[in-house]
């Protein structure tokens, strides 16, 4: 019996039923109750007859005071740190009119185009900022973080290139995690990385070039000598490719104009938080040529039946739901939430305002640098756009240091140190810096030094970003005009109801959504001191024993930035565990025709070969065929994939049998928990029979789907794959033996807390509520629907299969 | 000497009633000071004056220091405090150049929207110099005498441009009262402008004897989506001059959700509750998408 003194239950917010409306829909299906349909839905030897062990339900009013004391103890630092990450201002106007909005961060991606119009522009906008920073032809919308664009750059350029070489060549001042992402993607597919300088690399046969510009400690070749050696390599058949700054692209001479084929990079300083890691929307800029092999997606432009202009997603046949194993990338879930905050920042700013916030920035790293310069501090480069490094004899000691005094530093090696500038920062910013390594100046000092061009040789001198929105909307009502005009033309769950089938358009609640723009959590760089994350750390290690809770698994990692990724870390865990036992022959990943393309794309990348497995109308697995093809594989087979409840919306009952039959012949088995709505509380992959699954916390846990990102898609294990989630470099404790698959540590770390809350709320009961709904609703839609005429007594069929057993 | 502070937006940093000779202004801050409309509230109206005047400004008797010896005005000390935030960041931001600036600017569009206009809509009062201040009163009376057309029907009528009327009738009956601010862009300025232009040759339409004032697009705005679409469509101006009386407009996304109100059958039928359920209840195969 509820307490005169209870808070309201967040449940009853969430769940859309009423007990009368329930009442009736199990009227219409024929059950006597919501257990009574689950039993009949789901197989009774994969039944959870326990409540999940959870903490009980918080109110609404609670939770987020709870998840604000977690962040109480946390340091507070300047940081300098960059590497990839760096302070930004989201336009204000842009931050409550689109991060904030539900019109823009409900919407679904745009397979749909014309009634997505507004955010297909907005999109269209990132992809011309793209081109025409970077001085290349096309970009796409978007891919997951810097890290994996220049995986994908360089996968694609395996495929593009005529050089038949296996190798790409890695200029050695890179940022350290995309190195290690890079490693962890090239390895499964016999890719080699040789690292070096470019004067080194001139006669080495490759099929690609990565170059950083401007580097990882911030220094800036000679233009004419990065020029030089592009086109060398080029000449023999090496597709070239920068990773590069967006914000350096308004003041230096970009990657197109030195020749290369491909720029990647992050848009994250374009108004996106660094929230801890992520997530960002990263870029990548193709010359005409590479056009048809840029992965990921794509807006184009085209026409209506009528003749308007109208803009879709292009060239869609590239993409895995249609090419499976032969998909030009895994990627799925893009970060157009992120793109579209980026763009809008581009427009709000222009190409005037972009190239004066180069100036500030530069100006103050400037500064920074003819000041700190000594005979103990030596610049490592003295052309830089907006990170100096420092030679110094004791480069750990001057990180404690200006820690000590409230700084966070970057640490490059035992004797180099760096500091990066970045929009947020003052002169004064300059000044504590510089009192933090122990020099001493005024801010009239800082005045003085400051430079604000760069050399000749370096500056850019074209016109950038001409086209009209990006001089229209630089007014805060013009601004505010113009993102109610695009969300006007689209649908999102603020409108209707989204009946997409395994994507799960559940409520995004507001409560669930508002910790995300707390500075506490935006304004955090990924790479802070532990002290500093204190709070973080704690909100990840509840999610991480919140998902064990709810799956029966022993370990997860929130590392991956969408379920491609997830999907990707689960087998490469797979991959590792074999090798560890010295299976190194075990590659065959079984995957069933019903399975969605990702799947296929991600065992690919894994270095694994898919064979198909047969299905029966149904889309249940055909177990005979998975038998025979289980058996033809012997000691090679490596994996199954399944996707449980299927992708037909179906519990299939042999599911522990197949489960079985895989790892009676050393094989493991990956469920695709793409459709976990339907078991969270009433079954777990971790204990009926899985080894390995991806979640995606985008569907079944209540981050929204942004217009088609950002996604989180963890990766959860038993215990015998623990050791082999992914690591990463920059992690305070790192024992894996498997490389990064993010950028970041935790990936996208800035939205975790969204399923934190939503867990918290739901408590147990809530969330075994919550799926005894879905599958009523599914249910309830299918029996009225059945009624209807149907093509075919094979629909029929179907149809009533799905009644009896709809997800 | 009373100064009524409604208008401070044309004197911010040009001009100041405690100086020019007034004893006691009120100002707007849900005006001049950015606290938004909020629909219809909230605002705040504090009250200026010379130092005579001081000690009688309102007191409270849960301030810290009450020593007026005039009683409360709002049940709170400081009345609306919550939004005072509101009008502190807008002046810091601004700081006094941005104030000049804004005032030259806010009086500089409402000169030129009454410049654009006054062949079609004279301007109804000017200074010596032939300006307006930061409004500008656009004077319908002799379009109402001439065509029948009224202050109504140009501001319905400018509804399907996509655009909120002007004040009506206030303070002269018969006029539109156009104040532009300071905030907007030329191009949505002009954007007004070529509206009402365009309402002008709909206005001479009826002049010339073209079309009755009564079969007028201007007579029967605003229009809804559901009129128009209606197969009864039957009036002598076409379709697409009712909802996209200019190119422009075809890819508008607001229509009005109603026609012209019938004002008068409401204050006869005093209906201010929201209806009792049953009158919603419908059949389940009427309900249409929203």
């Amino acid at each position: 019996m509820p307490h005169v003194f209870d808070r309201e239950q967040f449940l009853d917010r969430h769940l859309g039923l009423s007990s009368d409306d329930r009442a009736e829909m199990l009227r219409v299906i024929e059950r006597d109750s919501i257990d009574d349909l689950l039993s009949a839905t789901i197989p009774e030897q994969i039944r959870l007859r326990a409540s999940l062990a959870l903490g009980s339900a918080v109110p609404e009013a609670e939770v987020l005071s709870m998840l604000r004391d977690k962040f109480n103890n946390d340091v507070v630092r300047r940081n300098y740190i960059g590497q990839g990450y760096y302070g930004t201002i989201t336009p204000p106007v842009i931050k409550r009119n689109v991060l904030e909005n539900p019109a823009w961060y409900t919407a679904y991606t745009p397979y749909q185009p014309e009634i997505s119009q507004g955010r297909l522009e907005a999109i269209l906008n990132f992809q011309t900022m793209i081109a025409e920073l970077t001085g290349l032809a096309l970009a796409n919308a978007s891919l997951l973080d810097e890290a994996t664009a220049v995986a994908e750059a360089v996968t694609m350029a395996r495929r593009v290139s005529k050089n038949p070489s296996n190798i790409v060549l890695v200029e050695k001042d890179i940022h350290p995690q995309t190195l290690n992402v890079l490693r962890t993607r090239t390895e499964p597919v016999g890719i080699e990385i040789i690292l070096g300088g470019l004067d080194d690399f001139t006669d080495v046969d490759a099929f690609a070039l990565v170059v950083s510009w401007p580097a990882s400690s911030g220094a800036l070749a000679s233009p004419q000598s990065v020029a030089a050696s592009v086109a060398h390599h080029r000449s023999r058949g090496v597709i070239t490719i920068a990773s590069t700054d967006l914000l350096a692209c308004a003041q230096i001479i970009p990657p197109g104009q030195l020749g290369f084929d491909v720029a990647v990079g992050s848009a994250q300083r374009f108004g996106v938080p660094m929230g801890f890691g992520g997530p960002h929307a990263a870029f990548m800029a193709v010359a005409t040529e590479h056009a048809r092999s840029l992965p990921g997606r794509l807006v184009g432009v085209s026409t209506d039946t009528a003749g308007r202009p109208a803009l879709r997603l292009s060239l869609q046949t590239r993409e895995q739901h249609i090419r499976r194993e032969k998909a030009t990338s895994n990627i799925c879930t893009a970060q157009v939430l992120l793109a579209n905050i980026a763009g809008f920042y581009g427009a709000w700013h222009g190409p005037t305002g972009l190239q004066a916030i180069a100036r500030r920035v530069h100006a103050l790293a400037s500064a920074f640098a003819s000041l700190a310069a000594s005979k103990n501090l030596s610049l490592v480069s003295t052309d830089f756009f907006d990170t100096v490094a420092l030679q110094t004899p004791d480069a750990q000691g001057l990180v404690s240091q200006a820690r000590q005094h409230g700084c966070n530093i970057r640490q490059i090696d035992e004797r180099t140190v760096s500091a990066s500038f970045d929009e947020t920062m003052t002169a004064q910013d300059v000044v504590t810096l510089l009192l933090a390594i122990g020099v001493n100046a005024t801010l009239q000092d800082v005045n003085n030094s400051a430079r604000a061009d760069q050399n000749a040789s370096l500056v850019r001198t074209d016109q950038f970003m001409s086209q009209s929105v990006f001089g229209r909307y630089h007014t805060e009502h013009e601004m505010l005009r113009y993102v109610r005009r695009l969300s006007d033309k689209d649908l999102a769950l603020d409108r209707t109801m989204i009946p997409l089938g395994s994507c799960t358009m559940k409520l995004n609640s507001t409560t669930e959504m508002e910790p995300i723009t707390w500075s506490l959590l935006a304004d955090l760089h990924p790479y802070v001191p532990a002290d500093e994350s204190v709070g973080y750390r704690s909100l990840i290690t509840d999610l991480e024993t919140m998902l064990c809770a709810i799956t029966g698994y022993d370990a997860v990692s929130l590392q991956p930035n969408a379920g491609s990724q997830g999907e990707f870390a689960g087998l490469l865990a797979i991959r590792a565990y074999h090798r560890s036992r010295g299976d190194i022959n075990r590659t065959i990943c079984l995957i069933p025709s019903s399975a969605h393309g990702t799947n296929a794309a991600s065992a690919v990348m894994a270095g694994m070969g898919v064979v198909v497995i047969a299905c029966d109308e149904s889309g249940n697995v055909d177990v005979q065929d998975l038998r025979e093809k289980a058996d033809a594989a012997g000691e090679r087979l490596a994996a199954l994939m399944v996707t449980y409840p299927s992708t037909h919306g179906v519990f299939e009952t042999a599911i522990s049998e197949i489960c079985e039959i895989i790892h009676q012949r050393g094989g493991q088995v990956y469920v695709d928990g793409a459709n976990l709505n339907a078991l969270v509380a009433v079954a777990q992959p971790g204990k009926f029979g899985a080894d390995v699954s991806h979640l995606n916390l985008h569907k079944t846990f209540c981050i929204p789907h942004g217009g088609g990102g950002p996604g989180v898609g963890p990766v959860a294990v038993r215990s015998h794959l623990a050791p082999f989630l992914p690591g990463h470099p920059l992690a305070h404790h790192d024992d894996s033996t498997v490389g990064a698959v993010s950028a970041a540590p935790f990936g996208s770390a800035g939205i975790l807390a969204i399923p934190w809350v939503y867990i918290s709320m739901m408590g147990p009961d809530g969330l075994l509520a919550a799926t005894g709904d879905a599958i009523l609703s599914a249910n309830y839609v299918a029996r009225r629907l059945v009624f209807l005429k149907l093509p075919s007594v094979r629909s029929v069929r179907l149809f009533i299969n799905a009644v009896v057993r709809c997800m | 000497m009373y100064v009524d502070g409604a208008n401070l937006n044309a004197l911010v940093a040009v001009a100041q009633p405690g100086k020019f000779g007034a004893d006691v202004s009120h100002l707007n801050l849900h005006k001049t000071f950015c606290i938004p409309h909020g629909g219809g509230g909230p605002g705040v109206g504090p009250v200026a004056v010379r130092s005579h005047l001081a000690p009688f400004l309102p007191g409270h008797p849960l301030a810290h220091h009450d020593d007026s010896t005039v009683g409360a005005v709002s049940a709170a000390p400081f009345g609306s405090a919550g939004i005072l935030a509101i009008p502190w960041v807008y002046i810091s931001m601004m700081g006094p150049d941005g104030l000049l600036a804004a005032t030259g600017d806010a009086i500089l569009s409402a000169n030129y929207v009454a410049r654009r206009l006054r062949d079609v809509y004279p301007t109804l009062y000017s200074g010596p110099s032939g300006t307006v201040a930061h409004e500008c009163i656009l004077d319908i009376r002799g379009i109402t005498k001439d065509t029948g057309v009224s202050v109504d029907d140009i501001a319905k009528r400018l509804m399907d441009f996509c655009f909120h009327a002007p004040t009506m009738s206030f303070p002269v009956t018969g006029t539109l009262m156009v104040e532009p601010t300071e905030s907007e862009s030329l191009a949505e300025v002009n954007r007004f402008i070529e509206a009402m232009l365009q309402i002008g040759v709909e206005i001479d339409s009826v002049r010339q004897g073209k079309v009755d004032i009564e079969d007028s697009p201007l007579r029967h705005a605003p229009h809804t989506v559901e009129d128009v679409v209606s197969s009864n469509w039957a009036r002598p101006y076409s379709r697409e001059t009712a909802l996209f009386p200019t190119p422009l407009l075809r890819t508008r996304s607001f229509y009005p959700a109603v026609s012209r109100i019938d004002a008068v059958f409401g204050d006869r039928n005093l209906v201010c509750n929201c209806a009792p359920i049953e009158e919603y209840a419908m059949s389940l195969e009427s309900i249409t998408l929203s």
